[in-house]
């Protein structure tokens, strides 16, 4: 970090425009919080009709953000993980599924469904994965050529590709891809004013899609009941947990979650990806002439991308990390954007390097129970869509800013206009 | 060398599998199964490697 550090005490990670500013700054704030405000005390944002919540610690350094993450006994996940805010019971459940649960429940639900997203079981779908991507670079090609040569990277590529794959793998019809993208989209704004116009509206507008999503599946699953397939809605409304069927709720909500987790996190990566190389350009052709860098390339997209910010827990009783008391009840957000800076863990943590090894960031979430399911599948859409853009579109270059989404919870990017200038 | 894996614990995150593809393999189950009880020589540092890297610490070598 070359850039003065921020005083510590003046920086709030609960103001929204915090999350607006520039990624740098933002970097340069949690460096000054990892070094002089570790465990952080901040007041909760405000949510329209809900009550004022006690405020939570910013866990922000790597070693603190393990020791939180592995111990689900101490620090568990059923108060609530992807909400600062208490949300009422049936909200909370129905918009967190597993994510905000805790074993034995969690890892019953989840085994419904982790044999799919394995390495061995996703090679069967990588053929798919090419294929999807062949198709979409294709039309974006399509887009460029018959305007001014531009396109939006986001609206053609980062988003459609992970959108089409857990769409397949969910056996949600194409004609439904746009409303999954839509009400994800609106799930996930984090209140970004392009998606929710009017904050007092934004619960409604989250039940709405919520609900618009639930009746998606409520279609499908009547048609699985009488004609099972091979596809995940199927899995979840078949499979037995403790002697019962999930519930209709339970399937809805965990619906919800594949579809959400499923391309938000996936089109943060790509879209983060492809504007680090436009700021590292010596990454990029090292990667192009070295395909053996894949590998370490695609963890480094994901350290920088960090998709998803942050994950809550709640202490379940009186204990410490390292060192730091917490008291039963008190809130604890896990930020791994800022782990994943941690000088003391990463070498030159704000350079982009792809040849990065070890990388041990927490993109994927920290160790424990709660690792992200689908990280499997993540590694192997964006290694794809990487090796389709460089042998397809090898002129592609990085032609505007991003338009970033202002979230605290999704490092999203919401549009990042590209153009083949001809010249590969 | 001999793994185990600790099936209340394991979720199938399916990192082991990924490490070591001719040691572990999630099953139908949703949980890690071991194909081969003794660890040949060759695998010895692929079931080390995966045991430190599970997310839920389910994989024990002795």
């Amino acid at each position: 970090m070359t850039a003065v550090l921020p005083e510590a005490d003046s920086i709030d990670l609960s103001d929204l425009e915090f999350w607006a500013l520039p990624q740098a700054q933002r970097e340069a704030a949690f460096a000054a919080l990892r070094r002089d405000r570790p465990f952080g005390f901040f007041v909760e944002p405000e949510i329209a009709f809900l009550p004022a919540g006690p405020g939570y610690y910013a866990i922000v350094r790597h070693a603190d953000v393990e020791a939180v993450s592995s111990q689900p006994k101490l620090f568990c996940s059923g108060e609530g993980a992807t909400s600062i805010a208490n949300l009422p019971v049936e909200l909370n459940e129905f918009y967190g599924s597993m994510i905000s649960m805790d074993d034995p429940r969690h890892a019953k639900i989840r085994r419904i469904v982790s044999k799919a997203f394995t390495p061995k079981m996703l090679e069967a779908l990588v053929e798919d994965v090419e294929k999807i991507t062949d198709k979409i670079l294709a039309d974006a090609r399509t887009v460029a050529e018959s305007g001014d040569g531009t396109f939006d990277l986001v609206k053609h590529v980062s988003s459609p590709l992970p959108l089409k794959v857990i769409c397949q793998m969910m056996g949600i019809p194409e004609e439904d891809e746009a409303l999954v993208l839509e009400q994800t989209n609106l799930i996930l704004s984090g209140g970004d004013e392009e998606f929710i116009e009017d904050e007092n509206k934004a619960l409604e507008l989250v039940l709405g899609a919520g609900q618009a999503l639930a009746g998606v599946m409520e279609r499908l699953a009547e048609e699985r009941r009488t004609t099972p397939t091979a596809d995940l809605t199927s899995a979840l409304i078949r499979t037995e947990v403790d002697g019962e069927t999930l519930s209709h709720q339970e399937i809805a909500s965990f619906f919800i979650l594949l579809c959400a987790a499923g391309n938000e996190t996936t089109r943060t990566a790509i879209s983060n990806g492809v504007y680090a190389l436009h700021e590292f350009p010596e990454q990029k052709q090292r990667w192009v002439a070295d395909p053996s860098l894949t590998k370490t390339a695609v963890e480094e997209i994901v350290r920088w991308a960090s998709p998803v910010i942050w994950m809550r827990r709640t202490a379940t009783q009186d204990t410490e990390v390292n060192g730091q008391p917490f008291k039963a009840g008190d809130k604890l957000i896990m930020f791994y954007n800022s782990a994943n800076r941690d000088e003391t863990v990463f070498k030159s943590p704000d350079v982009f390097d792809i040849g990065r090894d070890p990388n041990p960031h927490f993109g994927f979430g920290a160790p424990g129970p709660h690792f992200c399911l689908g990280a499997h599948l993540a590694r192997r859409e964006i290694t794809v869509a990487f090796r389709k853009l460089f042998e397809q579109m090898p002129d592609l270059e990085v032609a505007g800013e991003p338009d970033r989404l202002r979230s605290s919870f999704i490092n999203g990017i919401k549009r990042l206009p590209v153009r083949l200038n001809g010249r590969a | 060398m001999q793994v185990r894996i600790d099936r209340d614990v394991c979720v199938g995150t399916g990192l082991c599998e990924a490490t070591a593809p001719d040691l572990f393999e999630v099953g139908d189950d949703g949980v890690g199964h071991v194909l081969r009880a003794d660890v040949p020589a060759e695998l010895v540092d692929a079931a080390r490697e995966a045991a430190d890297n599970c997310p839920t610490r389910a994989l024990a070598v002795s």
